[in-house]
């Protein structure tokens, strides 16, 4: 059993996932704030539901020639538009004050998340008596 | 690796704002250069423009300078009748940059490069924490 199969350590890892991709939005979001009728997006936050089934649901296999198919291929976040505050005259909708807001949440979300990975990996250290 | 794309895009904002303090400064520069014949036209001021444009390898929208194009408003005429570049009438045309429009573009140009530094940085330390995992 790899260890990205254990269920919270394969949450956490879609959840960083998320962090990754969001950042890359915010990326493009800030390097496009002068960009005339660029309007500044984010993406949909992750569902916890989603998270619960996707983390203890793998593809089955029916037949031992089955190849393990591997999850998480390509984007798998939906990206949200459509939540500008106001738009300047050359209609662009990207205000410096709330990427940076977003940026540094989202800086702090991931650091939550990989400590929370280093933890969990500590357990299982402990499990098998090497703490 | 998606961080390392977050910093590509976020450097592509930062060339263009480059680009954009580029034609800012020879704005200001030229503020007072007048023809180089009598009567004749001043420099012309000159704006930048961006574009949104997909890159492929990235898959993401990057920034970048579109056409340099030109400011199409009318000359400042000063009435100097002894200045060697005046026309006729004694008039002589100044370009129609104002720099107080200029230095304020230069500011706004400023905190769009600041913010995609800020992005970077974010970025890198997220990377770092993603290396620290290892350290376990």
């Amino acid at each position: 059993m790899p260890i990205s199969d254990i269920p919270i350590l394969s949450m956490l890892r879609t959840r960083m996932q998320w962090h990754q991709e969001r950042q890359r939005v915010l990326a493009e979001n800030v390097a496009n704030a002068d960009t005339p009728n660029y309007r500044a997006r984010d993406l949909a936050p992750p569902k916890f539901e989603q998270a619960l089934t996707s983390a203890s649901l793998a593809l089955a296999r029916t037949d031992p020639n089955h190849i393990v198919g591997a999850a998480g291929a390509g984007s798998q976040f939906a990206e949200d538009g459509d939540l500008h505050y106001e738009v300047r005259p050359r209609g662009n909708a990207v205000s410096h004050e709330d990427e940076m807001l977003k940026l540094a949440g989202n800086q702090m979300d991931y650091d939550a998340v990989t400590s929370l990975y280093t933890h969990s990996i500590a357990l299982i250290k402990t499990a098998i008596g090497k703490a | 690796m998606d961080f390392i794309k977050s910093i590509a895009i976020a450097a592509t904002g930062m060339r263009a704002q480059a680009g954009r303090m580029r034609v800012i400064s020879e704005n200001i520069a030229n503020v007072d250069s007048t023809a180089s014949a009598p009567g004749g036209d001043p420099y012309r001021r000159r704006i930048v423009t961006f574009r949104s444009e997909l890159d492929r390898e990235l898959g993401a929208q990057v920034v970048t300078l579109g056409r340099v194009a030109t400011d199409g408003s009318d000359f400042r005429v000063k009435h100097e009748p002894d200045n060697p570049m005046a026309d006729a009438k004694g008039d002589v045309k100044y370009p129609n940059v104002n720099s107080l429009v200029e230095m304020t573009d230069l500011r706004d140009a400023q905190r769009s490069y600041e913010a995609n530094l800020n992005v970077i940085t974010a970025t890198r330390r997220m990377l770092q924490r993603t290396l620290d995992i290892l350290k376990s």
